[in-house]
């Protein structure tokens, strides 16, 4: 009971201790407080003045032309439609700081995110204020009452009236995003990649490929399935150790463990031979002479026989030392007639011909004498 | 030029009023102590005019590691054509060709894209699959394959595609693959995509996946099923010896448990022949700032199936300097179940300093490690990489 209750209490202080790294807690400057604003009737125009003037997004003369301490974007920069500190001592007469409103008064990162919004958005407030929004501010920033900081909307809010729109259908991103690849920015709202994306992407590229195109290029997939990869990106961006990629950290030591744990999955980028032209590069199990296998794996009676359980299990594998002209090792025992017998499971058929690779390796005249079924 | 033109004809662009795309180049050294080698990347690309881009990575290479022939090569070359509406879209050079469910393809050909009426989608893709080196001397190999999909509404998808393959005039692939997509509210989505071998008929690949995304958890679960003798090529002798498949399945749960932490889980189960092993990650990743340039993680993983299962555990960290400097840091554990003799504990470190400013990238590295090859081994890397045009 005791070590019970020191555990959660030795937690919450390690929490209450952690609370600021994890931003659970700000010390410096907070969200504004919008909702009190609302609550108290002030309408969002009275601040935000310049929000229906009509000068559209994605003007090249963003606020981050200016330049304070923590985002790299000036508070109270008119293009960014935010309010100066005269807007705020019009109400608030004795302002409890010297410094400007928007210096603490605001979320960080906010205004960096808004600068952005400015940079890579194609829109005109006006446009939205005067028709679908009716002067509603909240029609589309609606998590602001809530505290959101995030002023941005979700793009799905977007799509509450656009739904169907050709560009959208048309996957034309640069229809609203300007500059889209640039902003290092991944899609939040309408395709997370997030969780294990690196299972996951395949799965979702194969009914959307267009749509992974509208961000990506050619050369984004060819950097990992490109069959000419000299390195791959992430090997590139040594330095960044968050950058995503298959083969991170000491995959060379565990590769054989991964790949025998999911047979077949390096053949989504590699051909069958790469394993023994690598391991040959590397002097790595590339004496012919000296057997790789384990005792027992090939013999003639069944305890003393792995090869067949291993090969059913794990082709891939086989194929990458003994494909193409290795296979004739195989033959000498599994030929029509040989002493290995059919290495076909029941029920096993082709459409390939008899007189095609591999099936003329054991069936040179055309037989189907070892029970191969067709 | 001529070809661009051609496309241009062919397609008979209507050109949006946008602005092309600046012309950019990378170029990205690499240079690392292990072999010793040394790798050169460039990366360009460009619009000539809005709806006609063009994208080239090249890259020369040399060391004693790398195999004889593979000293440069070209990893993307392609011209891309589309209207303004999107409607019709075509690639021509060497491109990595995507069909629906089948596996990417790298070939030298080219692709086309068109949106017919009724909400139907056709792609076509073909040519000649890409060989590694710079070789002028190949067989007659071809692929050629193309899908059919229609949109469901503006909440999903399916298709259905085909590929055959032929090497030196004898069939080595030939696959139809069926894929779906649904965002079934605005919360759940579901994919699933599924090759079938029609060489040695047989299930190749399933994937399946679903996903539901709350305010602060997303959830995903998923299904792998994968069976390795028909992703081999069909005139492989180890393409007639069955269907053993791989098959792996769970859930993978993401939480943004405070602002700045991330906590992800991966819980599933894998089997493999006979051999059952579970696969669990735990993952945290801490920003330690707004933007997230300064960031920490700790990830435990336990992963294969049998003898070739694996415990692990992985960290890393980065973090942001005044300048443009940033140093970064990553150690890898990994303990197989049975060492068989390579060791029962490979550790693997890499400490880096960076810095970015403006057009020029900066990076080197010390990487140490001890593995089933090396009893110990270090390594020095260094990277410069410079851009010009747009950023």
């Amino acid at each position: 009971m005791t070590l019970g209750r020191a555990t959660i209490g030795v937690a919450l202080c390690g929490l209450v201790a952690c609370a600021g790294v994890l931003g659970l807690t700000r010390s410096g400057p907070r969200a504004f407080p919008h909702r009190a604003h609302v609550i108290a009737g002030v309408s969002c125009t009275r601040c935000h003045a310049s929000a229906g003037d009509g000068v559209s997004a994605g003007s090249p003369a963003s606020a981050s032309a200016a330049a304070s301490a923590g985002d790299g974007v000036s508070a109270g920069s008119p293009t960014l439609r935010l309010p100066d500190d005269a807007s705020c001592t019009t109400c608030h007469q004795k302002p409890h700081d010297p410094r400007s409103c928007l210096g603490c008064h605001v979320a960080p990162g906010a205004l960096a995110a808004l600068a952005e919004a400015r940079d890579h958005l194609i829109f005109d407030h006006r446009r939205h204020l005067d028709g679908v929004a009716n002067g509603n501010c909240m029609r589309c920033h609606t998590g602001v009452a809530d505290g959101d900081d995030h002023m941005r909307p979700a793009m799905t809010t977007c799509f509450r009236c656009h739904d169907g729109d050709a560009a959208r259908d048309a996957r034309r991103c640069d229809a609203c995003h300007r500059g889209l690849a640039d902003q290092a920015m991944l899609p939040a709202t309408h395709l997370a990649h997030d969780g294990d994306w690196m299972r996951e992407h395949g799965t979702r590229a194969a009914s959307s490929s267009d749509l992974c195109e509208s961000c990506h290029k050619a050369a984004f997939c060819a950097g990992c399935h490109g069959r000419t990869v000299p390195a791959l990106p992430a090997a590139r961006r040594f330095a960044d150790p968050f950058a995503a990629s298959v083969h991170r950290a000491g995959f060379v030591a565990r590769h054989s463990l991964e790949a025998r744990a999911e047979p077949g999955v390096c053949a989504t980028c590699h051909a069958p031979e790469r394993c023994v032209s690598c391991h040959a590069a590397r002097g790595v199990a590339g004496d012919q002479h000296a057997s790789p296998h384990p005792r027992g794996w090939i013999g003639l009676t069944a305890a003393d026989n792995q090869h067949g359980r291993e090969a059913r299990r794990d082709p891939a594998a086989c194929a990458s030392c003994h494909g193409g002209a290795g296979e004739a090792l195989c033959v000498t025992c599994h030929a029509v007639g040989g002493v290995g017998g059919n290495p076909h499971p029941p029920g096993w058929s082709s459409r390939q011909s008899l007189g095609s690779m591999p099936c003329r390796m054991c069936h040179p005249t055309g037989s189907g004498a070892t029970g191969r079924s067709r | 030029m001529k070809l661009a033109l051609a496309l241009v004809g062919l397609f008979g662009l209507h050109m949006p009023a946008a602005s092309a795309d600046p012309l950019r180049l990378r170029a990205d050294a690499l240079a690392t102590t292990a072999s010793p080698a040394g790798l050169l990347v460039l990366d360009a690309s460009g619009a000539a005019e809005p709806g006609l881009s063009a994208e080239a990575v090249v890259w020369v290479a040399g060391g004693q590691a790398l195999d004889d022939r593979a000293h440069g090569d070209v990893l993307v070359m392609a011209i891309d054509a589309h209207s303004g509406d999107g409607a019709r879209a075509a690639k021509l050079g060497r491109f990595v060709a995507m069909l629906g469910a089948l596996r990417p393809v790298h070939v030298d050909g080219g692709a086309l894209r068109l949106r017919l009426p009724r909400r139907f989608d056709v792609a076509l893709a073909a040519g000649v699959p890409v060989l590694p080196g710079l070789t002028t001397h190949r067989a007659w190999d071809w692929l050629a394959g193309g899908r059919v999909a229609r949109r469901l509404g503006d909440w999903g998808s399916a298709g259905v595609a085909y590929e055959q393959r032929r090497d030196a005039g004898q069939l080595v692939t030939e696959e139809l693959g069926v894929d779906a997509g649904a965002a079934i509210s605005r919360r759940d989505d579901l994919g699933a995509r599924l090759a079938y071998d029609l060489a040695n008929p047989g299930l190749a690949e399933v994937g399946l996946t679903a996903s539901h995304r709350g305010a602060h958890v997303r959830t995903e679960l998923y299904v792998v099923h994968r069976a390795a003798s028909h992703l081999l090529p069909a005139s492989s002798l180890f393409s007639v010896i069955g269907d053993v498949a791989a098959q792996r399945a769970g859930a993978v749960v993401t939480w943004a448990a405070a602002p700045r932490l991330d906590v992800i889980g991966d819980a599933g189960a894998r089997r493999v022949d006979m051999d059952l092993g579970a696969e669990l990650v735990l993952r945290a990743r801490l920003k330690l700032d707004a933007r997230g340039a300064s960031a920490v993680s700790a990830e435990l993983r336990r992963s294969g199936a049998g003898t070739k299962a694996w415990t692990g555990a992985h960290d890393k960290g980065r973090l942001a300097l005044a300048g443009g400097f940033a140093v970064s840091t990553e150690l890898e554990l990994v303990r197989p179940d049975e060492p068989r003799g390579r060791g029962a504990l490979w550790p693997w470190v890499l400490a880096a300093v960076s810095w970015d400013r403006g057009p020029w990238q900066a990076a080197v590295a010390v990487e140490a490690s001890a593995s089933p090859e090396y009893l110990r081994r270090v390594d020095a890397l260094c990277q410069l990489s410079r851009r010009w045009g747009a950023p």
